[in-house]
């Protein structure tokens, strides 16, 4: 996995198990002798991109339309959690946290998050589980899913866990509980997680960690909800990519590629929950480690608020106002009569947009038509019919179509 | 104290759609204290989940230690059906086995006629006991046993060559890669089948490849930039031991019977020639690479292999590259010329094995039905 092999620093620091901060990792200074190791890395990485190469164009298809199958075979089934008499849907983000915590802590692949959900999700979807038991299926689940796919050294052992879960659980609690999630699933582990079909996805375009990162931290919000977990992997990885594009305002695939057959309902979903994301994950995601994409993403939505809250009723002729005197939008924020539909806003917005970083401040004009210019960017509202965008941020033709569909989540509009 | 709950929930019944919750003012922790005094919902129908005992099968002799499993032979006492049984002893202190959820789970997924087919998993409380198809022979054995040292006959080979292709072909197809490769792993009927078996090593890869351990297949099969180090290789390391082992099917012999890793690069490239950066590009980046690596000539494997002929040497050469871009993949050597002629030496072969099979059908006392064998 390209995130995987090219971590921008080396690991993510953690010596505790739960950690309180990953920012500000100071990005270690080479010496010469690490500098050549470095560039022995890199080949080695070309010839293994290489490799892979050979390897995708020869079982590509194959392996997707596998992939494909085994994903609509190993679907949790949302309405049978929803009759579990004692769990409910509200414990589960606590669980949530819990796991992605214990992931993170124990270093696992990133699939093996996913596939832990998948397999807590689909026992779930079976047998009965007492409120007391939630939190041990979830580590059996845990198990499995590295067992399955981490190195033997990364699998976390049962004494781990157990102290994660403050001796709540005996040993052997954790052994029999992963025997009978095996047996339930009928020993079927092979789900094809959300970030392998990512994988597949940006295998034709140039490596772009950010757009990778970002389209993971979104697959990994909708974990959190209960409309995606009968959602298929393969939709969840291609809306989560279109929709990271639109953010990052890359330019989408040619709509022959696979990644370009996205479900626009499921990324306008995903469009939906990005509001108020797990801290525990948007904490995960503000690492150098994943591009810090969880504060890339806190920014775009509040300078997509700020837009939507601005548009007065008769707007400037046009967009050279915005412009030039932007933090009026953000003051008229905090105005509510300035606000053209306020009680219609999702969530209710209640954060108010960021503070702008002080070297906007300091700069003025210069860095802040860069701001600007980013604030118009993808899946921006399109602009009031009155108000006219002078930059020319005109999508490629193709994604006119998820454009149309973004638009009334991200502009909040009277429909929503 | 049984924690495992077999009641299994009752779907259909109306399921109103329930939006999310809010999350409420709850102890994030919540679910860390158990809460005792809630009444137990009454388990309804007990154990209906539950798999066959062990007891249902009669365990006949040994046949071999895996790599982490003692298999034997077996019956259904129930059928009569002959089975293999893999006894996987289970690690009080960690549960299953990584290999064995990696084995079963992929075995499940692989159904194919040149894959052994999993049949059913027992568990009782210190081993997992697998039920495997019942297969005479490993390949080893049987090369063992034959005269001439363990040579086959063309056809023989060629149609064994041809299975086991078909079955790394569909592994790959499938997104696993076997990784343990070897006559001891491929096993064998009076039918003249052959079959992959033995997964343990396998197992799941991604697009694109993932890297892995270095630690795989039995020494004398492990491809050259195994050897030196690459974690990531891919489909390619499973046809490299596809080479190894049609070679040794015609000699009889282990083509690199190496001790060490050195010693196993060293064997291999006193046949194959030593590769430089010129003829492999990137290898000196490999870890294990040494500049100082002895320089052989490149030879041509038909001296050693007299037996072969041009198309079949042809196939060997192209799955024994040194480079792994360079292997042939599954696909492509299954279409290679020297399959042509397969169909009429199988119906040759088929001619021959049904005559021995209605000998050794006499000489069972016709206790067994070789029909109810497999």
């Amino acid at each position: 996995m390209a995130y995987q092999k090219r971590p921008t620093s080396s690991y993510q620091p953690c010596d505790t198990f739960f950690v309180e901060s990953y920012d500000n990792a100071p990005a270690p200074r080479m010496d010469p002798k690490e500098h050549a190791k470095f560039i022995a890395r890199e080949r080695q990485y070309a010839i293994a991109d290489e490799l892979s190469r050979i390897t995708s164009d020869e079982f590509r298809e194959d392996i997707v339309s596998h992939m494909l199958d085994m994903d609509a075979a190993t679907l949790p089934d949302v309405e049978s959690i929803d009759i579990q008499t004692e769990i409910q849907w509200f414990m589960r983000p606590y669980l949530l946290d819990f796991l992605i915590e214990a992931h993170t802590a124990f270093q696992l692949l990133p699939s093996t998050l996913f596939l832990t959900i998948n397999l807590l999700d689909r026992y779930c979807s079976k047998r009965v589980v007492y409120k007391r038991h939630y939190q041990l299926v979830g580590c059996a689940a845990l198990l499995i899913a590295a067992k399955y796919g981490d190195k033997k050294d990364r699998v976390p052992t049962i004494k781990e866990l157990k102290s994660m879960c403050c001796s709540l659980y005996d040993d052997d609690m954790f052994i029999q509980m992963e025997w009978h999630v095996l047996q339930t699933l009928g020993w079927t582990i092979g789900h094809p997680t959300v970030d392998s079909f990512l994988q597949v996805a940006v295998l034709d375009t140039a490596y772009d960690p950010e757009v990778e990162h970002m389209a993971l931290y979104i697959a990994e919000i909708a974990l959190f909800h209960r409309e995606f977990v009968s959602k298929p992997s393969s939709d969840l990885a291609r809306a989560s990519l279109a929709l990271s594009r639109c953010i990052l305002d890359r330019p989408q695939p040619r709509h022959t590629e696979w990644a370009s057959q996205y479900d626009s309902m499921t990324l306008v979903g995903l469009s939906q929950q990005l509001h108020q994301p797990s801290q525990v994950l948007s904490r995960k995601y503000s690492s150098t480690h994943y591009s810090r994409v969880s504060r890339i993403l806190e920014q775009f939505l509040a300078r997509q608020a700020s837009i939507a809250t601005y548009a007065p009723p008769s707007p400037p002729s046009d967009m050279v106002t915005v412009e030039s005197k932007p933090y009026e939008g953000e003051i008229g924020l905090a105005t509510p009569q300035k606000a053209p539909h306020p009680s219609n806003m999702p969530h209710g917005y209640i954060t108010p947009p960021i503070t702008p970083e002080n070297d906007v401040f300091v700069t003025g004009g210069n860095s802040y038509i860069k701001v600007a210019g980013t604030s118009a960017c993808s899946p921006s509202p399109t602009p009031p019919p009155n108000v006219q965008y002078v930059s020319g941020h005109a999508y490629p033709q193709e994604t006119a179509y998820s454009q149309q569909y973004l638009q009334p989540q991200m502009s909040f509009n009277a429909g929503y | 104290m049984d924690i495992t709950n077999n009641t299994p929930l009752r779907t259909a019944s109306s399921s109103s759609t329930t939006r999310d919750p809010i999350p409420q003012i709850v102890s994030p922790k919540f679910f860390l204290f158990p809460t005792h005094s809630q009444p137990r919902p009454t388990v309804v129908s007990a154990s209906s989940a539950m798999d066959k005992q062990p007891s249902s099968f009669q365990q006949l002799e040994k046949l071999g230690e895996g790599t982490y499993a003692t298999v034997f032979k077996g019956r259904n006492r129930q059928t009569g059906e002959l089975v293999a049984l893999k006894e996987i002893h289970l690690d009080s202190e960690e549960g299953t086995p990584s290999t064995a959820i990696r084995e079963i789970s992929l075995m499940k997924e692989l159904k194919h006629e040149s894959i052994v087919s999993l049949h059913d998993v027992i568990h009782t409380e210190n081993k997992l006991m697998l039920v495997f198809e019942y297969m005479d022979k490993d390949l080893k054995k049987y090369m063992d046993t034959r005269p001439d040292r363990g040579q086959l006959d063309q056809a023989t080979i060629k149609s064994f060559m041809h299975q086991l292709l078909k079955g790394i072909a569909f592994c790959h197809e499938n997104r696993v890669l076997h990784r343990d490769l070897k006559p001891q792993n491929l096993l064998i009927n009076k039918k003249g089948q052959l079959k992959l078996g033995d997964f343990g090593l396998a197992r799941a890869f991604g697009i694109p490849v993932n890297t892995f351990s270095n630690e795989v297949v039995t020494l004398w099969y492990r491809a050259p930039d195994v050897l030196l180090g690459s974690r990531t290789y891919n489909t390619s390391i499973d046809i490299w031991s596809a080479g190894c082992i049609m070679a040794e099917l015609y000699t009889g012999r282990p083509l690199f019977p190496g001790t060490t890793n050195e010693d196993q690069l060293q064997k291999i490239f006193r046949l194959m020639g030593t590769p430089s950066e010129r003829s492999w590009p990137g290898i000196s980046q490999l870890p294990e690479y040494k500049p100082n690596f002895h320089v052989y000539p490149t030879n041509d494997l038909g001296v050693i292999l007299p037996q072969i002929d041009p198309l079949g040497l042809d196939l060997l050469n192209r799955m024994l590259q040194l480079r792994p871009e360079m292997r042939v993949s599954a696909h492509d050597a299954l279409q290679h010329p020297w399959f042509h002629d397969l169909p009429q030496l199988q119906a040759q072969l088929q001619q021959q094995q049904q005559q021995q099979q209605h000998q050794m059908a006499g000489s069972y006392g016709g206790m067994i039905p070789p029909q109810q064998a497999y």
